[in-house]
């Protein structure tokens, strides 16, 4: 089932989907202030996104659009980035985690913790999207060979 | 929360699980576990927890159904036989055990939206009153999750890169134990036992 799937309609409809797909992931991820979703939701709507030529387009075009690197690449990028915000607010003596500590001239506190949570959420949506990414690229690496 | 609709979904979320169960095509039974966390997901929104039912949409009808499907592709797509008859007759007692349980727990428990619930008292009331000015965030999921509780969701962001990083070693690891005996010493004895095998079952 990896690879150019046989019917044209699914070809051509999930290649018509995909891109919207992961642009409502994006949505997801950053509109998680105001709306339902956040990091977690918008990181496995992304993967879905990246999953689905790789599930119906032929091989090369698949994996050249996202390739095998990325899952792991995003996912430690991700949790490195969400560790990193963690770390910082250490540096000025506050708790781990705490991002309205870190003073940035011409910022308040609750505008530097808004800031923070968009950060975390891009971090964990990145991590989220690598690892179900991963998970997929090595249950799958089987049937590809 | 429209009651009659709710009772539906429930008749419809019974129906799918025991068809899911039920089914021999594996396939048929991942996209029947699609269907009942679709269905989850409504509830979800409906009981005003779109968070939840987000979340349930995404990961439970989306993203376990392809992970089922992919590893459905490196497997079989039949079920093996059902239990064995003399096992039924322990497990179906003690289910109906566990499931009565349940009911006579979940008796106690308080009405939804009950503002003299423990869980609407003590902390809560501080993040849902103060989480607008402290944060800018209109959403006081998000604020929890991302900045109240954010060690809370820095684990579990753990939790899943682990997944990944575990569920890679342990393939990667078996599909290297079958390749390595396979390996150039072997290779040819095998090959050739292999070899004359297809040429029968080609012939007619």
């Amino acid at each position: 089932m990896i690879g150019n799937y046989p019917s044209v309609v699914v070809r051509v409809i999930s290649t018509l989907l995909g891109p919207f797909i992961i642009m409502f992931g994006l949505y997801i991820v950053a509109h998680g202030h105001y709306g339902p979703g956040g990091g977690f939701a918008g990181g496995v709507f992304i993967a879905v996104g990246a999953i689905l030529p790789r599930l119906t387009l032929p091989e090369d075009i698949a994996y050249h659009l996202f390739p095998r690197s990325l899952g792991p690449l995003a996912a430690g990028l991700g949790m490195l980035v969400f560790l990193l915000i963690g770390l910082a607010p250490l540096l000025v003596g506050a708790a781990f985690l705490d991002y309205a500590a870190l003073d940035i001239p011409g910022m308040e506190a609750a505008r530097m913790r808004y800031l923070g949570i968009l950060l975390a959420e891009i971090a964990i949506g990145a991590a989220v999207f690598g690892s179900m990414l991963t998970i997929f690229d090595v249950l799958t690496d089987e049937v590809r060979r | 929360m429209i009651i009659p609709l709710d009772l539906l979904i429930f008749l419809v979320l019974i129906i799918t699980a025991v068809l899911a169960l039920s089914t021999k095509d594996l396939l048929a039974a991942v996209a029947l576990l699609a269907t009942y966390s679709l269905f989850t997901a409504i509830l979800f929104a409906g009981m005003a927890a779109v968070d939840v039912a987000i979340v349930e949409a995404a990961l439970g009808a989306g993203l376990t159904g392809i992970l089922f499907i992919a590893a459905i592709m490196t497997t079989t797509r039949r079920s093996n036989p059902r239990l064995e008859v003399r096992r039924r007759y322990v497990v179906t007692p003690l289910i109906v055990v566990v499931i009565g349980l349940l009911l006579y727990a979940s008796s106690g428990l308080p009405d939804r939206g009950d503002p003299d619930a423990p869980a609407q008292q003590g902390i809560s009331v501080e993040y849902l009153t103060r989480s607008k000015d402290d944060t800018n965030t209109p959403n006081v999921v998000t604020a929890l999750l991302a900045d109240y509780r954010s060690m809370d969701t820095l684990g579990e962001t753990l939790v899943i890169l682990t997944a990944a990083m575990s569920s890679v070693l342990v393939l990667l690891r078996r599909r290297r134990e079958d390749e390595e005996p396979g390996g150039p010493p072997t290779a040819s004895p095998s090959a050739e036992a292999v070899g004359p095998d297809p040429d029968p079952e080609v012939g007619p």
